[in-house]
């Protein structure tokens, strides 16, 4: 294990309180991700072997389980109890709700199904905001221009400049269901909203309702979704595999039902797949911020349907979790904290970087501090300081009114912001790639939407702060209007598992083994068997 | 060796490293996770209720297992989800006339006039709000108060359950807390951009090609 700097000496080097010196080694932002960002390096990324992306680059971990057999079999859908629905929305986290809410109010009949309860999602631990570019100084060119250079070049352009037109409705949209938003000025008719800077963009555009933005999103669309006509909630029901016609559309999905330990087999004009990300999978070995679901069944079930991938090698770590105390290790401490002025500091009390650039180059440059043994050991943990002690002073009342979380979290690590940094270390945050979309969440797949973090090609390879929460709304409106219009398919039949077959024969063909099985459903640490008595899953 | 401490999670003998939240201990005793979890930690999804009765102690409190750490002899039980057969409904899209706010309170909530004081939702409630004044400020008409009250709510429903008039103390809050910025927030930044969009005034002109990658922002 690399040697860093106790505890105590780190503190003792920040006791002064005077303005802290500044690092001038600065590597070529080139040079400081190639050597320290952990999408490089030789553990990194493998060619994928079958499928519709066979030969490019993924993630190993994410590899494994993209090359897996299925957790079912034909006799599995002669048992199950068959339900049918105009669409079926996967996933009940902010994408999945903006879909669902939206067929419906389209007169589709809509299923919401989901391995937890609806609004059990990373999105309600969003906590910085949302991007939507409406100051007068600002626009949807700076927007798009940020989104563009943030995403390092390599985000599909229709995209973003779709997203960040849709962006100002969007907000609107969110209103008129009943979210509020932070206002800095209150005077009848002339509100005008509060906005935060974001790491990596040229403009104040973070809209938020305090430092729970995504909380306060996720509740007024669970409760849009409950008492909104026309949608069945299918709760603690995960998706273990999708349903194909003959042709290779997509006719709906079989949902495994927990409490009565059966299949449903459902079949729908159209399916949104809105299931989220991936941090749960701990890619290299990383502790996460992720909710508890986030462990890339999208990915699996489109990948065997025949969906298009992208960038699965490109994963966005936050720069801020906490890494003492244990307990709490991997958890957010929001960027929000370095909007206000919360800064970085290593070992020796120095900052080594500009705290508001974008999150790979401030992760990748902690992982160097600690690399290059100018880290901080506290009970065993590793990390760097995150120094809020100035932000507050200038502004004490800023735990108050708009770092709630923050000093709750506080609160939880046993520590006084005011007079004590939080050691912190770069946590898994984030799937920049994924599924492949058209601008209405359409994929390679007829019949087969995805919409939210499943998906690829908006924010490149690095995602800003704020562009998240946009994402699925924007996105999560768009598929779920697209997939009310789907009409019933003129193929007989009510679907089944060909897709399953012919990608079983691609297995044995390349060699694979046919006893990992996935989608995972739930972390290693969730002790799930889909067949009690029988290990048969993914993560043995 | 950290020690060890031992207690009951929903009638199973765990024991766990005391620096664990009663979550980490269960998931890590091989319990299967299939429910009441979510954010694990944060304390923001309200998914893992339960009933935690400490050692020597007989009063039981409610709590959120990711926020609460483990104890010798602690006994927990968690609460399950379910849909309540009683549900407020109504169409926020209908409540255009913001004079008749109070009245349509009244009529999508009317147990909350009845309200006994009771005190139950504010023994249930894990993050400490006042609910019942909450209660007590939506009937009387203070809508500023009542949504103050709710605004850091986390909607594990709590106080839903502990509610004797099916109030459901949780929903009413989030309505009022809906209904407000539904009629009210209208900012002039966003109405002002949302008309730019509208007549073409402001687009994003021919995608620019992407400046070297990785360059950071200026500033």
């Amino acid at each position: 294990m690399t040697i860093q700097i106790p505890y105590a000496a780190a503190l003792a080097a920040i006791a002064s309180g005077s303005a802290p010196p500044v690092r001038s080694d600065d590597l070529p932002v080139e040079t400081l991700l190639a050597r320290f960002h952990p999408d490089h390096g030789p553990r990194a990324r493998v060619p994928l072997r079958i499928g519709a992306n066979a030969g490019d680059a993924c993630h190993p971990e994410l590899a494994r389980l993209l090359e897996s057999n299925a957790l079912i079999d034909d006799l599995d859908l002669a048992r199950a109890t068959p339900l049918a629905t105009d669409v079926l929305v996967i996933g009940g986290g902010g994408a999945g709700a903006a879909a669902a809410v939206t067929a419906a109010r389209q007169g589709a009949r809509v299923i919401i199904a989901g391995k937890l309860r609806i609004g059990d999602s990373n999105t309600v631990m969003a906590e910085g905001g949302i991007q939507a570019a409406v100051g007068a100084e600002d626009s949807l060119q700076r927007h798009f221009d940020d989104t563009v250079r943030g995403g390092h070049g390599r985000g599909e352009h229709m995209l973003i400049a779709q997203m960040v037109r849709d962006a100002p409705d969007v907000i609107r949209w969110l209103i008129d269901l009943g979210m509020a938003f932070d206002l800095s000025q209150d005077k009848a008719l002339g509100q005008t909203l509060v906005r935060k800077r974001a790491g990596g963009t040229t403009a104040a555009r973070i809209l938020c309702h305090r430092d729970f933005t995504g909380l306060e999103m996720m509740r007024v669309l669970r409760e849009a979704v409950e008492l909104q006509g026309g949608i069945e909630q299918f709760m603690r029901c995960p998706a273990v595999e999708l349903l194909s016609h003959e042709d290779g559309s997509c006719a709906g999905a079989v949902l495994y039902d927990l409490e009565r330990r059966s299949f449903l087999l459902v079949r729908a004009n159209a399916v949104v797949l809105a299931t989220g990300g991936s941090g749960r999978l701990h890619l290299q070995g990383f502790p996460t911020s992720n909710h508890y679901g986030a462990t890339a069944d999208g990915l699996v079930l489109a990948y065997r349907l025949g969906a298009r991938m992208r960038d699965l090698d490109s994963f966005q770590y936050h720069p801020t979790g906490v890494a003492w105390p244990r307990h709490l290790a991997g958890g957010l401490i929001s960027e929000a904290a370095r909007s206000a002025g919360a800064v970085l500091l290593n070992g020796l009390g120095e900052r080594f970087v500009d705290e508001l650039q974008p999150r790979d180059v401030v992760a990748a440059a902690i992982l160097r501090e600690c690399a290059e043994q100018r880290g901080i050991m506290r009970d065993g943990e590793t990390g760097v300081f995150l120094d809020v002690r100035g932000a507050l002073a200038a502004r004490p009342d800023l735990l108050e009114r708009d770092l709630v979380s923050l000093g709750h979290l506080a609160a939880k690590c046993g520590l006084d912001p005011r007079t004590e940094p939080f050691l912190i270390y770069p946590t898994l945050h984030y799937q920049n790639g994924g599924i492949e979309i058209d601008g209405d969440g359409a994929t390679a797949v007829p019949g087969l939407f995805c919409a939210g973090e499943v998906t690829g090609g908006i924010h490149g390879r690095n995602r800003l702060m704020g562009n998240a929460l946009l994402d699925i709304i924007s996105f999560g409106r768009r598929a779920g209007a697209r997939a009310a219009e789907a009409r019933p398919p003129h193929a007989p039949g009510r679907g089944g598992l060909s897709h399953v077959h012919r990608w079983r024969r691609e297995l044995a063909r390349a060699g694979l083994p046919a006893d990992l099985r996935a989608p995972q459903l739930y972390p290693t640490y969730g002790n799930f068997a889909l067949r009690r008595g029988t290990t048969d899953r993914g993560n043995p | 060796m950290r020690e060890t401490v031992h207690l009951t999670i929903d009638g199973c003998e765990v024991a766990a490293d005391p620096t664990q939240s009663i979550l980490q201990a269960y998931a890590r005793s091989g319990a299967e996770l299939t429910a009441n979890v979510g954010c694990l930690g944060q304390g923001v999804c309200g998914s893992c209720r339960c009933l935690i009765r400490k050692d020597q102690e007989r009063q039981v409190s409610t709590a959120l297992a990711c926020e609460t750490r483990v104890e010798a002899g602690m006994q927990v039980s968690f609460i399950d989800h379910f849909l309540p057969a009683h549900v407020h409904r109504y169409d926020l899209s209908d409540i255009r006339d913001s004079w008749g706010l109070l009245g349509q309170i009244r009529a999508v909530f009317p147990e909350a006039a009845y309200c006994r004081h009771c005190s139950g939702c504010d023994r249930a409630c894990p993050k400490g709000l006042p609910v019942q004044s909450g209660v007590a400020s939506a009937v009387a008409g203070d809508l500023a108060a009542a949504a103050a009250v709710f605004d850091p709510c986390v909607m594990c429903n709590l106080c839903t359950l502990a509610c004797p008039e099916n109030i459901r103390p949780n929903h009413l809050g989030l309505f009022v807390r809906r209904a407000i910025a539904a009629l009210t927030l209208r900012p002039v930044d966003l109405m002002r951009r949302l008309r730019d969009i509208e007549t073409g005034a402001m687009t994003v002109e021919g995608p620019q090609p992407a400046t070297a990658s990785g360059e950071p922002a200026e500033g």
